[in-house]
């Protein structure tokens, strides 16, 4: 998700073609290329410059409507649903060939992987692990993250592992049973919810920071993190 | 009147770079960045380059391809060469309108009005995977099926000028 303004212009996007299997967008306004997956201009007027990322996350629809419930939905354009993928259709991408491969990791071109490029590192999550350990406690590269499944067992997000007000790193406990929260730390004692928000203890009313995390293949992350490391992977 | 076969000669010569121009702009793009072939990186800038200059390349070629052809008709007396010169020229012609034309936005079709409904309204499987975004106030969902079709939506939520990508 990128913000469209840049330069003092505010860009107007069209897909105009593919590098790699990841594609490339083109501006009505400068007919610069961008680089979808790294919001970076690769050609034209603004070549070099770099689209502003904005915070977004990948949820399951009732996940979200649970936490927004007065949000709105991208509507379809009728004369396409016909031609909209099939519900199935991750499924059906995971067999898709790749025109590029990393044998790296032991990992296959169309894994699913989780994403970080933060605090001046690249570090991927194979998704299906995650979601096995609900909570994933983890560094990149110093600083500590946590990556939280969401009781629907689809979503998940990631947040930096520290509570503001509170010295160091705290340890994070996965909570089984608690309703509405999904997590505890050993520090205050907080229970915290999907949100990264504490909802009860010492730290209720404090949210742990963001973490932006991009859900991608395995062949598109590493071709453009190509010193990413891989959790519990050597 | 009909001029030198040294003067056809060079028609036919500028007439054919002409044609080789314009061919290589609408082609080498098209080959370049195709689905399910691995591009490199020296290879897509060049494409790039040329798909960004090839509407005004391909239009002085066609003028080029045109001057030629004239010249060419006026040297050579006969009604088959002057065919084959017309020919060209309106093949080159051709090759400038398709130097305008991006394969890959025919191919996809943007979502140029993007709507939307209120979350509540709104019938998806409770586990539809969305793409989900706060700004400010406001609170937007792009459905992954319908963004993964349309790649790219460009909307403004809360005053914030976004494109929501897939």
């Amino acid at each position: 998700m990128w913000s469209r303004d840049i330069a003092g212009l505010r860009l107007t996007f069209h897909l105009a073609g593919i590098n790699n299997q990841n594609f490339l967008m083109r501006d009505d306004q400068t007919g610069t290329y961008w680089q979808q997956i790294s919001g970076k201009a690769i050609s034209g007027p603004l070549a070099g410059r770099q689209l502003t990322l904005v915070d977004s996350d990948e949820l399951t629809f009732a996940t979200w409507r649970s936490e927004e419930p007065h949000g709105t939905v991208l509507k379809d354009v009728r004369s396409y649903t016909a031609e909209y993928a099939p519900e199935d259709w991750d499924v059906k991408m995971r067999r898709a060939p790749t025109v590029i491969a990393f044998r790296e990791h032991d990992l296959k071109g169309r894994d699913l992987m989780l994403g970080i490029a933060a605090f001046g590192a690249s570090r991927a999550y194979l998704y299906d692990d995650v979601v096995k350990a609900k909570l994933v406690k983890d560094h990149v590269d110093r600083e500590p993250v946590l990556l939280v499944v969401g009781q629907d067992g689809q979503s998940v997000r990631a947040f930096r592992g520290r509570i503001r007000g509170v010295a160091g790193a705290p340890d994070f406990y996965r909570l089984e049973s608690t309703q509405g929260a999904l997590f505890m730390d050993a520090s205050t004692g907080s229970q915290w919810n999907f949100a990264g928000c504490a909802v009860s203890g010492k730290a209720a009313g404090v949210c742990l920071e963001p973490v932006e995390m991009l859900k991608d293949y395995w062949f598109d992350w590493r071709n453009y993190h190509p010193d990413t490391t891989i959790y519990g992977r050597r | 009147m009909t001029g030198s076969p040294k003067r056809a000669g060079r028609a036919l010569a500028v007439l054919l770079a002409c044609l080789a121009v314009s061919l290589f702009c609408v082609i080498y793009p098209v080959y370049v960045i195709r689905p399910f072939r691995a591009q490199g990186a020296r290879e897509l800038m060049i494409a790039l380059f040329v798909t960004r200059f090839r509407p005004g390349a391909t239009v002085v070629s066609a003028i080029a391809a045109l001057i030629a052809a004239i010249a060419y008709w006026r040297a050579r007396p006969n009604w088959w060469p002057r065919a084959l010169a017309v020919l060209g020229v309106a093949f080159v012609s051709v090759l400038a309108a398709l130097a305008r034309v991006n394969i890959y936005e025919l191919m996809f079709h943007p979502n140029e009005h993007p709507s939307f409904a209120a979350a509540d309204q709104v019938k998806l499987d409770k586990g539809e995977m969305v793409i989900a975004v706060r700004i400010g106030g406001a609170a937007r969902a792009y459905p992954i099926r319908d963004i993964s079709y349309h790649h790219v939506i460009n909307d403004v939520v809360d005053k914030v000028a976004i494109a929501a990508t897939y």
